[in-house]
């Protein structure tokens, strides 16, 4: 709701006049600049890289967006079948496609008019569906910050090893995404998004790949390192369908992602094709778009830099050279457990008599800090405003003292 | 009447009045009023009056974090790292001659093998270091009998009452027999056999620093990867009996004897550095992803290592399906792979051509995998319902054993028990809590340290965050004082500082597992923070919002007042001016 608002007013021509007069309200606000990166030397060159997740968006409903899922469950296909677990993608789908009442082929969802591969077959696990897929649980899912009761399917829970792979696809514009026709994604939220992530070391290297019209203002505001993104056209362009299937009456998948299937077809979990080949397989005569990618914030050499490092699966092995045997393992262990739960006990003690000493200790150096005379008055004050119930009645006790002080000046 | 009063009226005021004429447009005969112009003024004040009132209406509320404190707290960590003090002791046992060595040569040969830049968890500069000979009571002890009993008899005289200061040593024993060098399962190590002092004294200081120090590795520092605790403090161990094709056999295992003899006491073991919960569960029909091959040198199927890393079919073998598991608990998976019977019996290769003695591999931050090969399965029995078989209890022993070892290399730790130095191998004991005491010691101070450090970014990260957006609701939950009776949610900030000053005293004071259960604490209090999930930078509540809202009717309302009162304040200086002119016409007229 927030979003429609801004956009409506956005549209509203503002005078100058207005601004002027306004400039007093507040000019601290206007800056919303971003603060100085002072990022740590990044360690993330030092960190391993441990495992890789996908989060796969598809951002439009109704049926007539049917390539837009088309696409996402294709790219769903490809990555489970590289190698990514499903307990490592996370899927958000407005999933209305397979059930529609217009779809001549009941929950069966295809991205080619040869109808060769049903991508609603088997084993399609959606973490996010229908109306959940809105612009805050995408970034919440992204920051983390869920409700303590989101199960741990639905979260993304990578760590600083991970590499991550972000597909979005759907309508999009300059410098926006819109969400299941109600609101949008702006950039500036995603970059913050991801700069919070990097903040946290919630991913090693993370890549982008954004199919909609003007794809490349999605990620023109990131600045954050061990990005690379990639997004179907440029500003001012359109991303277009590949083909019309006329027997099930709609568009069934995207130039853009067309071409990236083609790609990973004819991959299997054991090739290193590199990413550099994946970007130069876009031609943009057959796109009828220019594929823009940006790695000006990406360390690392695209030659060298293999496909399955974003689309497969990758586990760091280390053998176990021997077995832990500890000599004593004989019933004298049973007599040790017993006593255990008593000290279990007093440890749980020990630990809440140090957290109240804690507290206490917290609460009175706060008094002590009071030692200015007007901060002591202003604290007081402060107090017993607080204790005025609502800061809105308040604001209505003031508000119907006005009246008076009207009424007086009309007497006079 | 008043035709006749009139011209009298007009008769008598004419004389009366002054001969200059009278300019309407330029004076004026009664003192403008002030009505006009104080009704004007009233409105204008009351909208400057009720101003602030709007002002605080629309006020974003944020509780006041300590920003402050979180830079200092975050400057600190990053200027001095995290040194704990340690005490060294050594004795010497069995030199005749007066020995000549002294605890400042033993202290010298220490500080040659310290880095220069210590590292965060390593011992601080002011470190205790004893030489002590002959005690009565070390040569008690028998050096012949096994190293298990020398261990135990050494820890009854060396080892003080728990809650004293810690103190590691090395006795050297000089014997007529071959060298060797033994660490204990608790803080002390012996050199036994023919062996000078000097020889003595720079082996001593290896072990006292490369050993209880540095934890049996070159640099003491723990990486990232191998530090698998949840933001929370919390593991979650899952151990799985995955069988491959049960048409063979189905396998399954008696989990909660094992449980209570071989993990209940490394789970209290590692109470400190993290809070451990274990489950369990037996899948079915989960085949593994890559292949094998036959081989007839070992009669065996044998798979290598460069498929270590396709092993692990994701798609089948369902492990993450915790329910006990918080969002942010780690989950490190143990499975035992009992193969089909057509890949009887499974074997893993290593590149020097060697078949592994363990059968298992772990991958960081995720877990370790065990093939367990069942005892000849047989003939695939004619009769439609498997064949259930029970793992014995000695061969699920065994393969805890491997697991353990599978949990120490997870924690950083090598699961062998030889330490390869410099001067010589040393063996290391192993312990039935499965970490040595001197191995929990370096757990604690790595963990308080890493701790410290992710609690200080993580703190220093929530205050950019908070700062970079000025109209961002921060509730009382994430900033300070609210005092609500429901747990460790509210005061997660302040709390979060003050857990981890605790942590630092109790580091500088050398308790170990307080202050890595106070980091941990501190850890988990920060995370709760940042984590928490009002903090949402979407497009909040911008500047450019609340001006679209408001303006449509205050800009123009709040110009007419002020045009209004200045046209008004205008007009009564004006007339203000024609009186004054009039009265200025009339005292120089009369």
């Amino acid at each position: 709701m927030l979003f429609k608002i801004r956009t409506l007013f956005d549209s509203m021509a503002v005078t100058p006049l207005y601004l002027y007069l306004f400039l007093f309200l507040g000019p601290s606000n206007f800056s919303n600049s971003p603060f100085a990166h002072g990022f740590p030397s990044s360690s993330s060159d030092t960190t391993m890289h441990t495992n890789n997740w996908a989060v796969l968006v598809c951002t439009s409903r109704f049926w007539f967006n049917y390539r837009h899922m088309a696409n996402t469950l294709s790219l769903y296909r490809t990555v489970k079948r590289l190698g990514i677990p499903d307990e490592r993608i996370i899927l958000m789908l407005a999933d209305d496609m397979a059930c529609n009442a217009r779809n001549k082929y009941p929950a069966q969802v295809f991205n080619n008019e040869n109808h060769k591969l049903n991508l609603y077959g088997d084993n399609v696990e959606v973490d996010y569906r229908g109306y959940e897929v809105t612009v805050e649980n995408f970034l919440r899912v992204l920051t983390g910050r869920h409700e303590t009761a989101v199960p741990r399917s639905k979260r993304l829970l990578s760590d600083e090893g991970s590499h991550i792979l972000l597909y979005m696809t759907g309508h999009g514009g300059d410098e926006f995404l819109k969400f299941q026709d109600s609101e949008e994604l702006q950039s500036h939220d995603l970059a913050d998004a991801v700069k919070q992530m990097k903040e946290k070391r919630r991913f090693k290297e993370l890549l982008i790949m954004v199919d909609t019209c003007q794809a490349a203002t999605l990620f023109s505001q990131l600045q954050s390192p061990g990005v690379l993104a990639i997004g179907s056209s440029m500003k001012g362009e359109n991303s277009y369908s590949h083909h019309l299937d006329s027997d099930v009456g709609v568009s069934v998948v995207d130039r853009f992602t067309f071409y990236t299937l083609a790609f990973f077809e004819r991959l299997n979990m054991y090739d290193n094709a590199s990413l550099s080949s994946l970007f130069n397989s876009y031609n943009p005569s057959t796109l009828m778009s220019t594929a823009y990618y940006r790695t000006d914030l990406y360390q690392r050499r695209l030659e060298e830099v293999p496909v399955t490092n974003f689309f497969g699966s990758v586990m760091e092995t280390i053998h176990t050279d021997a077995a832990y045997r500890a000599p004593s393992r004989k019933t004298s262990g049973r007599a040790d457990i017993k006593t255990s739960p008593d000290k279990m006990v007093t440890d749980d003690q020990i630990k809440t008599t140090t957290n109240s000493n804690v507290l206490d200790q917290s609460s009175d150096q706060k008094q002590a800090d009071q030692a200015c005379p007007f901060a002591r008055l202003m604290s007081s004050f402060k107090n017993k405003v607080q204790t005025v119930e609502e800061a809105d009645s308040l604001v209505n006790y003031g508000l119907v003292t006005m009246i008076p002080l009207l009424l007086l000046s009309t007497l006079l | 009447m008043a035709e006749v009063s009139e011209p009298a009226i007009a008769e008598t005021s004419r004389p009366e009045e002054p001969v200059s004429e009278f300019d309407p447009k330029s004076m004026r005969k009664t003192k403008p009023g002030l009505k006009r112009l104080i009704l004007t003024l009233s409105v204008l004040l009351s909208f400057l009056l009720g101003f602030p009132f709007l002002w605080k209406s629309v006020e974003i509320y944020r509780a006041p974090l300590p920003f402050r404190e979180i830079d200092h707290f975050s400057a600190q960590l990053d200027s001095a790292p995290l040194l704990f003090p340690c005490h060294f002791q050594a004795i010497l046992i069995g030199f005749n001659s007066k020995p000549s060595i002294s605890s400042d040569d033993l202290q010298f040969a220490i500080s040659d093998l310290t880095s220069q830049t210590p590292q965060c968890g390593a011992c601080s500069a002011s470190y205790t270091v004893s030489v002590s000979v002959d005690s009565d009571a070390i040569c008690a002890v028998d050096f012949d009998s096994d190293d298990e009993a020398v261990d135990e008899l050494l820890e009854s005289t060396l080892g003080g009452p728990a809650g004293e200061r810690k103190v590691y040593s090395v006795v050297v024993v000089n014997r007529d027999e071959d060298v060797r060098a033994v660490v204990g399962k608790y803080r002390h190590a012996w050199i036994s056999g023919r062996v000078s002092e000097a020889a003595a004294l720079s082996r001593a200081a290896e072990i006292f620093v490369k050993v209880f120090v540095n934890g049996g590795k070159e640099e003491g520092l723990i990486h990232g990867e191998f530090m698998p605790v949840g933001a929370d403090g919390r593991i979650v161990l899952s151990f799985n009996l995955l069988n491959a094709n049960p048409n063979d056999g189905v396998y399954d295992w008696e989990f909660q004897k094992i449980e209570e003899t071989v993990l209940a006491p490394v789970i209290e073991a590692l109470r400190p550095v993290a809070n451990i919960s274990v489950e369990s569960q037996v899948l079915y029909h989960t085949p593994k992803f890559s292949f094998s091959y036959w081989d007839h040198k070992w009669s065996s199927y044998i798979f290598n290592t460069k498929d270590l890393p396709f092993f692990v079919n994701s798609n089948e073998w369902h492990l993450d399906t915790s329910v006990a598991a918080g969002g942010r608990s780690k989950i490190l998976h143990f499975v035992v792979y009992v193969p089909s019977a057509d890949e009887w019996p499974l074997l893993l290769q290593l590149p020097n051509g060697e078949v592994s003695k363990t059968n298992g591999f772990i991958s960081p931050m995720w877990g370790g995998v065990i093939v367990w090969n069942p005892e000849d399965p047989g003939d695939t029995p004619d009769s439609k319902q498997p064949v259930r078989h029970k793992i014995s209890y000695q061969d699920l022993q065994k393969v805890f054993e491997v697991s353990m070892g599978q949990l120490r290399q997870l924690f950083g730790l090598k699961s062998d028990n030889l330490f390869v130095g410099s001067s010589g191998t040393s063996r290391l004991l192993a312990s039935d809590r499965g970490f040595t005491l001197w191995e929990l010691d370096v757990l604690s101070r790595q963990h308080t340290c890493f701790n410290l450090h992710s609690c200080a970014t993580t703190l220093g990260s929530l205050s950019r965050l908070v700062q970079s957006l000025p109209r961002m609701i921060i509730m009382d939950e994430i900033g300070k004082q609210v005092t609500c009776p429901d747990g460790l949610f509210t005061q997660a900030v302040h709390y979060s500082l003050e857990v981890a000053k605790l942590a630092q005293v109790n580091a500088s004071l050398g308790v170990y597992d307080a202050s890595a259960v106070a980091s941990r604490q501190a850890r988990s209090l920060a995370e709760d923070a940042f984590y928490h999930p009002s903090i949402m930078s979407v497009s909040y509540y911008s500047f450019e919002h609340c001006f679209a809202v408001y303006s449509p009717f205050f800009l123009p309302v709040s110009m007419h007042v002020l045009l209004a009162a200045l046209r008004e304040w205008r007009r009564h200086k004006q007339e203000n001016k024609k009186y004054l002119a009039w009265k200025t016409k009339i005292n120089k007229a009369s």
